[in-house]
Formats: structure tokens, sequence, C-alpha cells
């Protein structure tokens, strides 16, 4: 059961479940169970996007001239943000590489990890550039109790599945005795914690993520922090996709095409399902009620906030196949839409400069036209 | 022209002037979610009660049987849809 680098069983990659089957040995693609995730590769590889290649400067001068309860929602809003990709820089790796059974979902969930790490740097340039003393800034995130009340919830499902697995693959299914303690791990209640592990990362990325872009999109729509607003929007348009992965993984779950047991469990864990995304949206409403603690700001307050957060929850909870749960049916802020519209299509009009571009395109479309001044 | 009926109310037709469903849509004041309008991210997702699309591009985003994106495809037929609330 330990996991190897390479696994030197002959066996057919096109009938291995996501997970939980063989350890996958030659990373391949010329066939592949579900072609979905290379297409997510191929539409993340296309997105990359380096923090530095964004002018943040004149955020400096508008972030000295905010109010004081101004510069307490941005930097709150920036360590939050810090904190949810530091977990999304390494858990899906640390947690889910180890189980994982086919080349393609393997090579995407570092594909993904990879591209939270870019978003983690990204805070770095931002904070230096706003801050001429950055470290006060992320230390406040390993003191600031608000932060780590939420940091718990984030992290827990991953810790609990990854220390599930450390004792399966060291011990096998069964009861063991663990320097002078008692552990019981099944299979079955591993793939519990891997299907409750997904779902609350998608809470992650589809809930508290864009709480957290309204927040810097608000400052934005008031021509404020617009550097900053340009790398949030990057930021989101990679979080869209990553959050279609785990769609993806938690309907193909539930389908019980790729492993039966787990559409059982899908069916077993609905309740828990939903007490993730409920106990989510109520700490989004209470860190809003932080956020804005000392007064509001243009175009945001606590109340729209926690009624975004409701209208957000509702529409995520009906994609992976659960049924909305709060009474707000309108966006409080459509405005947000039109930050989140991928750069390919249509730049914000508000925007100060087009950020669209796109790194290492060749048009290869050559006409005999071209030709046509040419004398030999 | 194929038609687009709305929550069951009248068919409005679908003229040649939008690019996708969701154009269309939103140029009849139909308050449809959206965010990335190129298909990866499914906030505009829709259900189909009768009809077909077609995709523009296949979209990344999981569509549900019964389910389409308007950003990223076109009416084949008559469509009859159901905008979420």
């Amino acid at each position: 059961m330990a996991y190897t680098t390479f696994n030197r069983n002959i066996n057919d990659q096109l009938k291995e479940p996501m997970f939980f089957g063989h350890a996958v040995n030659v990373s391949r693609y010329d066939q592949q169970k579900y072609p979905i995730f290379e297409k997510l590769i191929e539409k993340q590889l296309s997105f990359f996007w380096r923090p530095e290649e964004i002018d943040v400067s004149k955020d400096r001068i508008d972030f000295q001239q905010l109010p004081e309860h101004e510069k307490h929602i941005f930097l709150s809003n920036l360590k939050y943000q810090t904190l949810l990709d530091s977990v999304q820089g390494r858990s899906p790796n640390m947690a889910l590489l180890p189980i994982v059974s086919i080349p393609e979902l393997e090579t995407w969930i570092e594909t993904w990890a990879f591209s939270e790490t870019i978003h983690s740097r990204s805070y770095t340039h931002i904070v230096r550039n706003i801050s001429a003393e950055p470290h006060k800034v992320f230390d406040d995130i390993m003191l600031n109790e608000k932060i780590l009340d939420r940091a718990q919830d984030v992290t827990r499902y991953y810790d609990a599945l990854i220390d599930g697995i450390n004792l399966y693959q060291r011990c096998g299914e069964g009861v063991h005795n663990i320097n002078g303690k008692t552990e019981t791990i099944t299979l079955r209640e591993l793939k519990k914690r891997l299907y409750l592990c997904v779902m609350s990362v998608n809470v992650l990325e589809a809930i508290r993520f864009y709480v957290s872009f309204a927040c810097s999109f608000a400052f934005a729509e008031r021509e404020l922090m617009e550097g900053n607003a340009k790398i949030i929007r990057l930021i989101a348009r990679d979080e869209a996709l990553h959050l279609t992965g785990t769609q993806h993984i938690l309907n193909i779950m539930a389908s019980g095409d790729d492993d039966p047991e787990m559409a059982e469990i899908a069916r077993e864990c609905e309740d828990e399902a939903y007490a993730i995304f409920m106990l989510a949206a109520e700490q989004e409403k209470d860190w809003a009620a932080y956020l804005f603690k000392d007064g509001s700001m243009i175009g945001l307050n606590k109340d729209i906030l926690c009624q975004y957060v409701e209208y957000i929850t509702n529409s995520r909870m009906q994609a992976v196949g659960l049924k909305p749960r709060f009474a707000t049916t309108q966006n409080p802020i459509p405005w947000i839409n039109t930050w989140l519209v991928s750069d390919n299509v249509q730049v914000a009009p508000q925007e100060s400069e087009i950020s669209s571009y796109l790194v290492g395109q060749i048009d290869n479309e050559v006409d005999s036209d071209e030709f046509g001044d040419f004398d030999l | 022209m194929p038609d687009v009926i709305i929550n069951a109310q009248a068919p409005l037709p679908y003229g040649s002037g939008q690019r996708n469903l969701l154009e269309f849509l939103e140029q009849h004041q139909q308050p449809v979610n959206f965010h990335c309008r190129e298909g990866f991210c499914g906030a505009c997702r829709c259900k189909l009660l009768s009809g077909e699309v077609r995709y523009l591009q296949e979209p990344l985003a999981f569509v549900r049987r019964g389910e389409f994106l308007p950003c990223c495809s076109v009416p084949l037929s008559t469509i009859s849809i159901e905008i979420p609330k």
C-alpha cells in the first residue's frame, strides 16, 4: 500500500479510478480516461502570468490616501487572500498526489497548485509596493485571531485526509497501535475524507475567494488600487478554472461510473456537504462584519457583502448538485461580473489600461499574398 | 430563424446580431449570471428544456445533461430554456 514514485505493476490506466487505484507510473497523455483534465491543464498554461508584469506603483499613492477604516478593509482582505493561497499552493499536492491514479488528473493537480504559488508571490508584490514594512502585514497573519479562526476550517479536511493517508499507506486497513495510541483506518473512511476534502476545497475556491474578490474590485470600481485589481483579475480567472476542476472531480465521484463506492459516499455525505457550505457562508458573513467594523466604503458594506455571500453560495451549491439554501436570488453587486470576464473576450471598460496579452504566441498563418512584392 | 422560449414566456426570434445566446439573453434584459463568458467557469449555466444548441467552443465547465452554457452556444433549432433563479 506504500506510495511508490514509479509503480512497477503493468496496469491499464484507463481502468484506474481517479483516486485510490494503483499509483501512476508513466505520465502519458496519448490515452486519457478523463480528457477534461488535460483541457484544464492547457487552459491553465495559456493563462500563465507573472506578478512583476503588472505595474502596481500607482497603488502606493492611492493606499496612502485611503482613510484608516478602508486601509483596514484592504489589508485584512489581502491577508485573508494570502492565507487561502498559502494553503492552496501546497495542499492539493500534499493531499491528492499520494492517492491519485490517473496521469492527466495527477498533472492537473500539479498545474493547479503551481498556479496558486504564483498568486502567493503576487501578494508579496502588492504588499512590498504599498508598505515600507511588508513584514508587519505578513507577521500579523499568524497573530490575527479572525484569520486564524478561518484557517482552522479551511485546513481541517486536508489535514484529516493527509493523516489518514499516512496511516493507510504505512500500515494498511485495520486497527493499529501507533506509539501507544490505537488508530483505526479503512479505505472507505479515507474515501469519505477525500470527498469532504474536495467539497471543502470547492467551497474555498468558489465562495471564500469570491468574497475577497468583491472587496478588491470594490476599490477599483472607484478607480483606487487598480494595479491590485488587475492582479486579482488574473487570480480570479485562474480560480474560475480551479473550481471548474473541483466541480468535475465531485461530479465524477457522485456519478459512480468511476468508483461506485464513491457515489455511495457522496450520497451518505450529503448532509455534511450542506453543512460545509452553510458554515463557510456563516464565516464569510462574520468576516464581512470584521472588515466593515470601523465603517463601510462606497459601493460595499457589511449587508451588501453578506447578500453576495448568500447569492454566490446558492449558485455554487447548485453547481455541485445541491439545492440552494438562501432566499437571495439577485446578485447585489452585478458590477463584479465585468471584472470576472476572461481577458480574451472583453476588457472591463472601467479598467485603467488593457492587460490582455498572451505570452509566446506566434501567428503561423502566412498567405501567399504576403510575398506579392518579392522580386527574385 | 429559430425562436428562444425563456421561462415558458412568449417566443423571441434569435437574430443574427448576437454572437451567442448569452448576448441574446442580455439584449432581452434577462437576468443571467455570468463570469468568464468563455465556457470555463460555468456561471451562466441554464436548463435546456427542448431543442438543440451548437457550441462555438466546447465548454470546459461541468455541464449536466439537460443544461447548457449560453456564453459559448447558439441555437440550432427553436429552444425552450429556463434561467435558474
